[in-house]
C-alpha cells in the first residue's frame, strides 16, 4: 500500500514539475543556474542535531549545485555552544539550534540576519513559527523556522480512556506507571499546572525563586507517581511497551513507533497547554559561504524538501505545503494534518535565562533533596 | 636509584611518561584549573580565581548529600560483591578440580560483553513483565508483579554487583591459588577444621586480593553513571549523574569540575587506604617464607 502511494505520489511530482512552467519558477530556475557555477566544489557545512544532514534530502541539493554538505552533528545544546565557539580550524555555515539557545545565539552576535526576500517560500511557512520574536532582533530576523513538535501527553489508551488534563499523572489508579523526560522542560509543565503561563506564555520560562519553589513542590508531589525519568524517546518507547509506564510526557515519535507494534497508544495536548519546541536554520557570523548557506534555506524550506525531512525524520516541519508531498500516515504522525490546533494550543519553548537554576532544581528533584 | 639505572631504561619509560602526560597528568591538570573558572549566562568559561563552585558542592545538600548516598551505595554493592566472590573464588580454587578453568572463564565471561548489553539484560530480567517477576507469579509466590525490583536503587545495585563481580573475583581467586596447599593441609593436621582453616588460614593470607578486588568494585561504582541511568528509578542520582549534567545540559563546567575534583580526592584516597592496608596485610606472606 504505501509502496503503491509513493510511486503514484512520485507521477504527481513529476507532473507538477512538468505543469509548472509558470513565471516565478522559470526565474528561480534561472537564479539557480548562475549559482550553480558558484558553488562548484564548495563544501556547506551544517552544525545540527543528529539527522538533519540526512542524504535524502541533502542529495538532490548537492546534485543541483555541485557542491557537497556535511553535517557535523551535536548532541545537546551545550556542545552546539561548545563547537560554535570553540576557536580554530571547523567553520560552520549553517547551525540549526533549539529555542532554548536560539535567542542566546542572536544575543552573542554568533549568528548574522537573514535576507528574508532571498527565502523565496519563507511565506509558506507556518504564520505561528514565524511570529517567534526570540530570533529578532532589530527588526532583523535571525532564524528561518525548520522542524517542530510538542512536548504532550503521551497514554496507553487500552489503561486511560480519554484523558483531557495532565490531572492522570496524578491519578492514585496510575501510580508508579508514569514517566517525565529527565529535562528542563518538565519544570515548564509544572509551570504550566501551576497557571503560571496564563497571562504571559514566557512566564514559564523565566520563573522567579518563589515560582521555581512552587514548580519543586509540585513535582515532588508527582514523584511517588513516577516510574522512571525517561532520557531518549527510544527508552519511552520500551516503557510504554513492556507497559511499566502508562502515561509520560512525550514526543509525537512514540506513539508513531508504538502503533507500529500494535499498541494502542497516543498523544494529546491537555487543557492546561503543552509546550513544544521548534529548531531554527540560522546562517553563522563566521560563514565564509554565505550565498550557498542562503541557497539551502530556500531550497530545503521547499514544501516537497520539507516533506523529505519530515520523512527522514518523522518531525513536524515548518512548510504547511509539505502535507501535499507527504503519506496519510506520515502526515498523522508528525500532526501536519492539524497544525492550526497544535499552533494555538503550544506554548513555544524561549531562551531560559536562568538554566543553571532551573537545571539545579531539576536535579533537586530527582535526588529528592534542598 | 634513577642515576644508577642505564639509559636504556629511560628509553623504555619515555611512553609511558608521555602516556601519563597527555591522558592523565593535562586532562586533570586542566580540570582543576577549570574548577576555579567562573562562567557567563551564556555558560562560557570566564578565567577566574573563584572558589563559588566548591563553596556550592559543600553548601547546597544536593551535591554533598549525592555524593553521601553514592558513596554508601557504593559500600553496598562492594559488599556484596565481595559476598558472592570469595565462596566462588574459595570454591573455584581449592573445591573444583576438573573444571576450573571452565568455571573461572564463566565468571570472566560476562567481560567480553558490552556493559550497556549487561545493563539492558537486566531490564528485561526485573522488569514487570520480565523473566524474574513472570516466574515469580507462574510458582505462585506473588500475585502482582513486584514493580520496586526495576527502576529503583536496588536494581541499580543489582546490576552493579553483576557488572564488577568478575573484578573483584579475579584477584581474590589470584590470592587463593597462591596459597600453598601445604599450609591447608598443615592448619587441618594441627587439628582446626574446615571453617577455622578458612577464616585463620585462608582468609587472613588472601586478604591482599580481598582489598585489591573490593577498592575495584568501589571505585569503579562511586564513577559509574550509565547503571544509574538505566536502571535507576525517580530517586536514583548519583554524583556522576550530577557531574554529567553539569558538562551535558547545564553547561557549569567548573562546578562540573569541582565536583570531579572532590571526587577525585576521595577516590585517591581509597586508593591510598586500600594500598596501605594491603601491604600491611601481605606482610604476612614474607613471614611465610
Amino acid at each position: 500500500m504505501q509502496k503503491l502511494f509513493k510511486s503514484i505520489a512520485a507521477i504527481a511530482l513529476a507532473f507538477t514539475t512538468l505543469s509548472c512552467g509558470g513565471g516565478s519558477e522559470k526565474k528561480a530556475e534561472e537564479s539557480a543556474e548562475v549559482a550553480v557555477t558558484d558553488f562548484k566544489g564548495k563544501t556547506l557545512s551544517i552544525l545540527c542535531w543528529e539527522g538533519y544532514a540526512d542524504t535524502k534530502f541533502t542529495k538532490a541539493f548537492e546534485d543541483k549545485y555541485g557542491c557537497t554538505v556535511k553535517g557535523v552533528y551535536f548532541g545537546s545544546s551545550d556542545e552546539l555552544i561548545a563547537k560554535l565557539t570553540a576557536g580554530g580550524g571547523e567553520v560552520y555555515d549553517i547551525v540549526t539550534p533549539s529555542p532554548d539557545m536560539a535567542q542566546a545565539l542572536v544575543e552573542k552576535d554568533l549568528v548574522q540576519p537573514i535576507d528574508l526576500t532571498k527565502i523565496t517560500h519563507y511565506d509558506s511557512l507556518g504564520a505561528k513559527l514565524r511570529s517567534m520574536q526570540d530570533v529578532v532582533k532589530d527588526g532583523k530576523t535571525y532564524g528561518v523556522p525548520f522542524t517542530w513538535g510538542p512536548d504532550y501527553l503521551v497514554y496507553n489508551a487500552d489503561v486511560i480512556k480519554d484523558p483531557t488534563s495532565w490531572n492522570v499523572l496524578f491519578d492514585p489508579k496510575n501510580k508508579g506507571k508514569i514517566a517525565l523526560w529527565d529535562d528542563i522542560s518538565s519544570l515548564y509543565l509544572a509551570g504550566i499546572l501551576l497557571g503560571y503561563d496564563k497571562t504571559d506564555k514566557g512566564a514559564i520560562y523565566n520563573m522567579n525563586e518563589e515560582q521555581l519553589a512552587a514548580v519543586k513542590k509540585k513535582l515532588m508531589e508527582l514523584k511517588p507517581q513516577i516510574r522512571k525519568y525517561w532520557a531518549t524517546a527510544g527508552e519511552l518507547d520500551n516503557m510504554m511497551k513492556n507497559k511499566e509506564v502508562v502515561a509520560a510526557i512525550g514526543w509525537p515519535l512514540t506513539p508513531a513507533t508504538l502503533k507500529k507494534d500494535g499498541m494502542n497508544v497516543k498523544g494529546m495536548i491537555p487543557v492546561e497547554g503543552a509546550t513544544g519546541w521548534i529548531d531554527r536554520l540560522m546562517i553563522t557570523k563566521s560563514t565564509t559561504n554565505k550565498d550557498l548557506a542562503v541557497a539551502w534555506i530556500d531550497y530545503i524550506t521547499k514544501a516537497e524538501n520539507m516533506a523529505k525531512v519530515a520523512e527522514a525524520t518523522n518531525y513536524s516541519v515548518a512548510n504547511e505545503g509539505a502535507k501535499a508531498y507527504m503519506s496519510p500516515e506520515l502526515q498523522e504522525i508528525t500532526q501536519m494534518n492539524n497544525t492550526t490546533y497544535y499552533f494555538e494550543k503550544l506554548n513555544f519553548w524561549q531562551y531560559v535565562k536562568n538554566r543553571k537554576r532551573y537545571n539545579e532544581i531539576w536535579n533537586e528533584v530527582k535526588g529528592g533533596t534542598k | 636509584m634513577f642515576l644508577k639505572l642505564k639509559p636504556s631504561f629511560y628509553l623504555l619509560f619515555l611512553p609511558l611518561a608521555l602516556w601519563m602526560l597527555l591522558f592523565l597528568v593535562l586532562p586533570y591538570t586542566r580540570v582543576f584549573i577549570q574548577s576555579f573558572y567562573t562562567i557567563d549566562d551564556f555558560g562560557v568559561l570566564q578565567p577566574a580565581l573563584s572558589f563559588d563552585s566548591y563553596k556550592r558542592f559543600f553548601t547546597k545538600e544536593l551535591y554533598y548529600f549525592t555524593l553521601f548516598k553514592t558513596f554508601g551505595l557504593s559500600a553496598v554493592v562492594t559488599a556484596i560483591a565481595l559476598i558472592v566472590s570469595i565462596p566462588l573464588a574459595y570454591y573455584i580454587a581449592f573445591k573444583a578440580t576438573k573444571n576450573k578453568t571452565l568455571l573461572y572463564t564463566l565468571i570472566i565471561l560476562p567481560l567480553w560483553v558490552s556493559y550497556i548489553v549487561r545493563a539492558y539484560a537486566w531490564k528485561i530480567i526485573l522488569g514487570e513483565e520480565g523473566i524474574l517477576n513472570s516466574f515469580l507469579q507462574f510458582i505462585g509466590f506473588i500475585d502482582s508483579p513486584i514493580s520496586a525490583l526495576l527502576y529503583s536503587d536496588l536494581a541499580v545495585v543489582i546490576g552493579m554487583v553483576h557488572i564488577y563481580t568478575p573484578f573483584v573475583l579475579m584477584p581474590i581467586y589470584t590470592s587463593f591459588e597462591q596459597i600453598p596447599t601445604s599450609l591447608v593441609e598443615a592448619s587441618k593436621d594441627l587439628g582446626a577444621n574446615r571453617f577455622i582453616t578458612f577464616f585463620k588460614v585462608v582468609l587472613p593470607l588472601s586478604l591482599p586480593g580481598i582489598i585489591t578486588g573490593g577498592t575495584f568494585a568501589f571505585v569503579l561504582s562511586l564513577g559509574d553513571f550509565l547503571a544509574p541511568n538505566l536502571l535507576g528509578g525517580s530517586n536514583t542520582l548519583f554524583i556522576s549523574n550530577i557531574f554529567q549534567n553539569m558538562f551535558g545540559t547545564s553547561n557549569d563546567k567548573p562546578l562540573g569540575s569541582a565536583i570531579g575534583i572532590v571526587l577525585l580526592v576521595v577516590v585517591l584516597f581509597v586508593l591510598d587506604m586500600s594500598s596501605r592496608a594491603e601491604k600491611r596485610y601481605s606482610s604476612l606472606n614474607s613471614d611465610r617464607t
